[in-house]
């Protein structure tokens, strides 16, 4: 429903993009003036890639374990574990804008509504950006290599983080329509967590032991992730990628079931 | 505090500590966004490690014989739910602070240590109520302790060292800058100074200058020392090292929350 149905037939809608821009020039305004935004942007990606890779190195002496270069089975984690802090930032701005009330006056612009959460989404991924190509760049330092090629490794990993950015954009405003408070964050963040510790992101599913590999064979970030590390332990194939498109589409209607439910709560 | 009280016989410090300290504990105690993740997030993070790098006990030399990689994450628990406990104990002061609630006791006849040693009582209790409660919790799972009872009473004072260090570096962040998200922005750097020890990984499984920095780390000494109680048994001299690394984090932490206070508070007069 749009804003011009309350208001009347008098009421000119105006084209949604416009919208859209003004958030997003809003959002990376925002980014640039509140350091303490920009520390997890920067910071995060560097602590991930050095403290799993440097940590958990001595899981390659596993018998089985997919590669013997700890930073081609990392990296991309770390890729994938920085784009869900994209959208827990993105969740965290929406939660200070419904608290201060800036939520409101965006609801009124004459544009369709719908591009004010399409807004926040596509920030979440834009902003999953810097923080992959941090990653990737200290991952090449560390040592990493492409044995699936450059272009297909990196490309694949590029739609994994995009994709958990705009998966966990969608929890994130679905938390946040139901309960309009910043402090709220720490729900998505619990959300994004779990999900990201219950997968294969240390060791693969065959060397996972106790209850871990029958949660982590149903949880959709594990076939993401395979999906995004083909190109680092192999050539990508078609097993190894459609069961990820297929995870991020299953994903992508609940969660946008999940915000869209919230959403009508907060704009009935 | 009105002037009624304040005109009649002052409590000697210790008392007034404990009031205040009472106050601290009931107060984190309600606040279950102050324990609950602490308690919750280590028990995580022990579950999923343990199971899914429980081969790495299968290398040799990573692990005694008879023992597992949940009892080598034992002291990792607790030492992280201490971290989460000890800086929200802390960054309870930096509350107390914007609530105007340290300006009336400051106001109070109150004694100026009262004030720090009753609010670091609440992170130390819950610190002590951690590492029993992970102890317990874990135990069912095969997460014994070889040292027994005096290993465990190790963990334990450990844990309320390592609160009370903690907890007096988050407090005096909190009376520099009156700010809870400032002592909660101490936080990732502790959780990165964990991650660079031998708390989640074993060191010899560590390379190039990360397994230096780790060797380096005092939090390596610490947890190590704890960490012989959990697999060899009770160890006098493993101990005495890692209590030796508390009370350095309690010294330096004293000192700084103590000049910071008396900033705070020459300020205030």
């Amino acid at each position: 429903m749009t804003v011009a149905a309350h208001r009347g037939p008098e009421t000119t809608v105006v084209p949604p993009w416009p919208l859209v821009r003004q958030v997003l020039h809003r959002s990376a305004t925002s980014l640039r003036r509140i350091p303490a935004a920009i520390i997890p942007v920067i910071v995060m990606p560097v602590f991930f890639t050095v403290a799993f890779s440097g940590t958990f190195r001595g899981l390659t002496e596993l018998p089985g374990y997919p590669t013997d270069n700890i930073y081609n089975w990392m990296v991309p984690y770390a890729c994938l574990q920085t784009a869900s802090f994209a959208a827990l930032a993105s969740a965290f701005g929406l939660g200070r804008d419904l608290e201060s009330g800036f939520y409101d006056r965006l609801l009124l612009a004459p544009a369709p509504r719908w591009t004010v959460p399409t807004a926040s989404v596509v920030w979440a991924m834009i902003r999953a950006l810097l923080p992959l190509v941090i990653t990737l760049s200290l991952g090449v330092v560390g040592g990493m290599t492409f044995p699936g090629g450059v272009v297909s490794a990196v490309w694949w990993l590029a739609v994994g983080a995009f994709a958990v950015a705009a998966l966990g954009s969608l929890w994130g405003l679905g938390v946040m329509y139901r309960l309009k408070r910043q402090s709220a964050g720490g729900l998505v963040q619990i959300g994004l967590f779990v999900v990201m510790f219950l997968s294969v992101g240390t060791v693969p599913l065959e060397l996972q032991e106790g209850w871990l590999p029958y949660v982590a064979r149903w949880n959709p970030l594990t076939y993401i992730l395979d999906m995004a590390r083909c190109g680092f332990v192999g050539t990508c194939s078609w097993s190894d990628i459609w069961p990820g498109l297929l995870a991020i589409a299953v994903s992508a209607v609940l969660l946008g079931w999940w915000a869209e439910r919230g959403w009508r709560k907060l704009v009935p | 505090m009105t002037a009624t009280v304040a005109d009649g016989p002052r409590l000697h410090t210790g008392r007034q500590a404990a009031a205040l300290g009472r106050r601290a504990v009931v107060r984190f105690a309600r606040q279950p966004s102050s324990w609950v993740p602490a308690t919750v997030f280590p028990l995580l993070l022990v579950a999923v490690n343990s199971s899914a790098m429980g081969g790495v006990a299968n290398i040799p030399g990573v692990v005694p014989p008879g023992t597992t990689f949940l009892m080598f994450l034992l002291p990792a628990a607790i030492v992280q739910g201490v971290m989460f406990g000890g800086i929200n104990g802390g960054s309870e002061l930096a509350t107390d602070i914007q609530g105007g609630f340290f300006d009336r006791l400051v106001a109070s006849p109150v004694s100026r240590p009262a004030i720090l040693v009753g609010r670091l009582a609440g992170a130390v209790a819950f610190g002590v109520v951690q590492a029993v409660f992970f102890q317990v919790v874990l135990w069912p799972f095969g997460a014994d302790v070889v040292g027994g009872l005096p290993g465990r009473i190790v963990l334990v004072v450990v844990a309320g060292l390592l609160s009370l260090g903690l907890g007096s570096i988050a407090a005096g962040l909190a009376a520099r800058t009156g700010q809870p998200e400032a002592v909660q922005g101490f936080f990732p750097l502790v959780f990165i100074l964990l991650f660079l020890s031998s708390a989640f990984f074993p060191v010899q499984l560590m390379s190039g200058w990360y397994q230096r920095v780790a060797e380096l780390n005092p939090l390596t000494w610490m947890v190590d020392g704890m960490r012989v109680q959990v697999l060899e048994g009770f160890s006098p001299g493993a101990a005495a090292v890692s209590i030796g690394v508390c009370l350095g984090i309690c010294a330096l932490g004293m000192l700084f929350a103590t000049r910071q206070l008396q900033r705070r508070l020459a300020v205030a007069s």
